[in-house]
């Protein structure tokens, strides 16, 4: 009987050894496996951090202290904007698109949180010659109803001068001719030509434009969140090539395709780049 | 042997034990029947983010206990000296919950400092209660309002004692919570509940997004105007047709004023410079029924805002960005002629809800 006893301890002992062997093997394979992942990846995260900056300072904001190359005097309170088709470009000409249909990020001066872009993509290791990206959102994309909810909901760009939604709304003030702090919202979007009794003229224009960012070369290394920055340089919306004067354009241009066009050329160099 | 028939003894008396008390009947178990979940509906368009906080969730008991507390004067603790007081007292439903007559006036005949805002699509508020934001929730807002003077002007002690006295409060408190213990959490929960299930979303602007009706020609040009820059320009702060809440929720100095007090503006909340003079601009929804108009009432009637817009704006710094068409001596408004200003009133009346003033779920109920 204690023989028998004995026995069935002796067994229990190697039962249980065997059942802690097993999952401690376990365990340590599928570990092996996470590391070998980890040691060898094939991809890496990017991290875009999106800057305000004037004049080569970060932008300090409803402050009437700036300049611009038309001699206004001016302030920023806010801005709100959408970057859409964000290209990463490989030496050799290889390119990787973010995120395809839903390829668009909103950036709010007023929410700390959009300023920072965790890209949801695994990108494939290896040095990137540039990067480009739509600002606005493209025209085959840019559809009144695509986003449901706030913020962007109130991005929206009305129906009846062309719809979908605003590609940036830039709202500030400048002294004005009389010295008077004038409102201005520096709204760009989808244009309209008119004609003389003021009908529109279809079909709308698309003034979103693509910008590519000049020396903007990163690595992705695997297993690692590469950080870059885009920074918006406010004074250039005004600056090059075409200088934009606030008392002859105004406090609104979302009816104005002529000051659409110029803050579209002027767009082209509005943003830097940085690592 | 001596000590195994104590053994078999011990046993015995253990084995007897155990069934005198697997015998014993169990104690009734109480069970409270869980809340069932209400079914909260989305209407097209409408943002699909609402805000319903985690720890209230509509239920259907609790919507119901919120109806008739909602419309109980016995929730200012104070009934019982000729000072009811009920929710519905000051927002009516014929006003779209709000009370058409401008300031409010609490138990103790003292005025609100503002006009009420209406009850109206509420669960997509994004926590900015008060034409300054300054609650973060219905039921933080109900917190204050039972203890200010110019409201209820009472104390929760008293408002937890009329109710709890009223004999079918408990069980429905129990079916809604799980207690028949009233509390001043309890009810703000339950009024939020009833607050945030009331949906407009049958205007006529609904039913020209659902294709159920075609805008005159004259409600399509006032729809031009709201919604263009070079019109009368209101959507930038109060929506358009594809944010039916019509409202941002945000904060704005429209140009009323030149000079400002800082009394109940966003600046008080928020202490930052740029809020001073500035309110909430409110859901237009409905807005035939809810004048008078602005934080203040200073307008009776909807022509009078639409002529202050078109040529009434007064300037000053505060006066926010978006807000151009403020600028002395080029111009104080949208300038809009008569017809124009009579389509964008045609365009504003198709906001209203008529459906949602006489909706049974949330008319008057007593118990």
């Amino acid at each position: 009987m204690q023989k028998f006893i004995f026995k069935s301890i002796a067994m229990k002992k190697l039962f249980f050894t065997l059942i802690l062997a097993a999952t401690y093997l376990s365990l340590t394979f599928v570990s092996c496996k996470k590391t070998v992942v980890n040691n060898d990846p094939t991809t890496g995260k990017l991290q875009i951090n999106f800057q305000n900056y004037v004049d080569g300072s970060p932008a300090i904001f409803d402050t009437m202290i700036y300049i611009n190359a038309a001699g206004n005097h001016y302030l920023v309170s806010d801005v709100q904007y959408f970057i859409s088709d964000v290209t990463l470009y490989k030496h050799g000409g290889n390119s990787t698109m973010i995120k395809g249909w839903v390829d668009y990020h909103y950036i709010d001066s007023q929410i700390p949180s959009s300023l920072v872009w965790n890209v949801y993509d695994d990108i494939n290791i290896g040095d990137y010659d540039s990067l480009a990206f739509h600002f606005g959102i493209s025209s085959d994309k840019n559809i009144t109803g695509m986003f449901v909810n706030f913020p962007e909901k109130d991005m929206s760009w009305p129906d009846v001068i062309g719809g979908g939604y605003h590609y940036m709304k830039l709202n500030g003030k400048w002294l004005d001719v009389n010295n008077i702090k004038a409102g201005f919202g520096f709204h760009l979007g989808i244009g309209q030509n008119y004609d003389s009794l003021g009908n529109v003229i279809l079909p709308f224009i698309d003034n979103s434009f693509r910008v590519s960012l000049p020396s903007s070369s990163f690595t992705i290394s695997g297993g690692v969140t590469t950080n870059i920055n885009i920074r918006m340089n406010f004074e250039k919306w005004f600056k090059e090539p075409n200088i934009y004067d606030l008392n002859y354009w105004g406090g609104g241009i979302m009816q104005n395709q002529g000051a659409q066009k110029v803050a579209a050329e002027n767009g082209w160099n509005v943003f830097s780049f940085s690592k | 042997m001596k000590s195994i028939s104590h053994k078999k003894v011990f046993l015995l008396l253990l084995i007897a034990t155990n069934i005198f008390y697997s015998c014993k009947k169990d104690p009734p178990v109480t069970t409270i029947k869980a809340p069932t979940p209400y079914n909260f509906v989305i209407p097209k368009g409408f943002p699909t983010n609402v805000n319903i906080p985690a720890n209230n969730p509509l239920t259907v008991e609790g919507v119901k206990l919120g109806h008739y507390l909602y419309y109980d004067d016995r929730l200012s603790g104070r009934a019982d000296e000729g000072k009811g007081l009920s929710c519905s007292s000051c927002h009516k439903q014929i006003n779209s919950f709000e009370n058409g007559t401008g300031k409010g006036i609490g138990v103790m005949g003292i005025e609100t400092d503002n006009v009420m805002l209406p009850h109206i699509n509420l669960a997509w508020n994004p926590g900015t209660f008060a034409w300054n934001g300054g609650a973060s929730s219905i039921e933080e807002d109900i917190y204050g309002a039972i203890t200010l003077q110019s409201e209820f002007a009472s104390t929760w002690e008293k408002v937890v004692a009329a109710l709890s006295a009223v004999p079918e409060y408990p069980a429905m408190f129990e079916a809604a919570f799980g207690t028949k213990v009233i509390s001043k959490e309890l009810i703000a929960k339950a009024i939020g509940q009833f607050v945030r299930s009331m949906v407009s979303s049958d205007s006529k602007l609904d039913k020209v997004l659902r294709g159920e009706y075609n805008f005159t020609n004259s409600e399509r040009n006032g729809m031009v105007l709201f919604t263009t820059e070079s019109g009368a320009d209101c959507f930038h702060c109060h929506g358009q047709p594809s944010n039916p809440l019509m409202t941002t929720n945000l904060f704005y100095n429209n140009a009323k004023d030149s000079s400002f007090n800082g009394i109940g503006d966003r600046y008080s909340v928020t202490g930052n410079h740029n809020d001073i003079g500035a309110y909430k601009a409110p859901t237009l929804r409905n807005v035939e029924l809810t004048g008078p108009y602005m934080h203040d009432g200073r307008f009776k009637t909807l022509d009078e805002v639409i002529n202050f817009y078109s040529e009434g704006l007064v300037y000053s710094e505060y006066a926010h960005p978006l807000m151009h068409k403020v600028r002395p001596p080029y111009g104080h408004g949208a300038a809009l002629n008569p017809q124009q200003k009579a389509d964008l009133k045609a365009f504003l009346l198709c906001l209203t809800d008529t459906s949602y003033i006489h909706n049974p779920n949330y008319a008057k109920i007593h118990l």
